[in-house]
């Protein structure tokens, strides 16, 4: 394996566990707005849940698209 | 879609990040990558997707619009015990389902149905109550529509064919005569007065 080839696996390494660390956050926090049937429960879904998930997603999917010039 | 499948959904997708997360290295393999995209792409939005239909389906219960302080006293006006209060005699002979009672004849009020303009109203609602002063007592921003009487009562026999409804039946279909507030069915919530009416309560 060449030297450019261990940093981009190194990034794409890096940027993969922080997008997983998001949605898993994320998926945890519906989790427990399921448990409650309140407005707030509401809102903690799409403002919290919903934004941690989607910033794991647009991190991953950069990720795919846009790896470091090696 | 039920709870438990929603929570069934929630941990796959949750095992399949989690699993991406604790080894990164398997998305060298071509098997790695689809995994990835499953668990970091097509689950979550699956998860958020039916975990909004989830809270929606919800958000109709009588609990979560009674979970307000300001709706208290239109909660406690479905347990009058009188006739005459139009909610609290479908509310208590289940003529509305029980456990969605404030939506089946609110239903264009409501934070999730009626267009963007009920659900920035259901917005401000939330931020009223928790944020800023809930108007005392509250309106309706749109007179009582006969629509929600209607999608219960038109086309039953006792009201099509009653004497007192089928005589003036145009003008209920074409809502010129409220059912509410024509003097009809005008005792509603009334809930300025409920500190002198008697209440029933269910048999436990």
């Amino acid at each position: 394996m060449t030297e450019a080839t261990e940093t981009n696996t190194g990034f794409i390494a890096k940027k993969l566990r922080l997008a997983g660390a998001l949605v898993i956050a994320g998926l945890v926090v519906e989790g427990v707005t399921l448990w409650w049937n309140h407005p707030l429960s509401f809102i903690a879904f799409i403002g919290l849940g919903g934004l941690l998930m989607a910033a794991g997603i647009v991190i991953y999917l950069l990720a795919l698209v846009n790896p470091p010039k090696s | 879609m039920p709870t438990a499948l929603v929570y069934a959904v929630l941990v796959i997708t949750v095992v399949i990040a989690g699993l991406v997360v604790l080894r990164p290295g398997i998305t060298v393999a071509r098997g790695g990558k689809i995994l990835a995209f499953l668990g970091l792409f097509i689950l979550p939005v699956f998860a958020g997707v039916v975990g909004l239909d989830n809270h929606v389906e919800r958000s109709k219960a009588t609990t979560f619009c009674l979970s307000c302080h300001v709706m208290e006293p239109y909660g406690k006006s479905l347990h009058v015990d009188d006739p005459a209060y139009l909610p609290a005699t479908h509310f208590q002979n289940h003529r509305v389902p029980a456990d969605q009672a404030c939506y089946t004849c609110h239903t264009d009020y409501t934070l999730y149905t009626g267009g963007i303009k009920a659900k920035i109203r259901g917005l401000h609602h939330i931020y009223a109550q928790y944020l800023g002063t809930a108007e005392h007592p509250i309106k309706l921003y749109k007179p009582f529509n006969n629509r929600e009487c209607l999608h219960c009562h038109l086309g039953a026999r006792s009201f099509e064919q009653g004497t007192t409804h089928s005589a003036i039946m145009v003008d209920i279909k074409s809502n010129q005569l409220s059912c509410v507030t024509s003097g009809c069915h005008d005792t509603v919530h009334n809930v300025s007065h409920l500190d002198q009416v008697k209440m029933w309560s269910p048999a436990q």
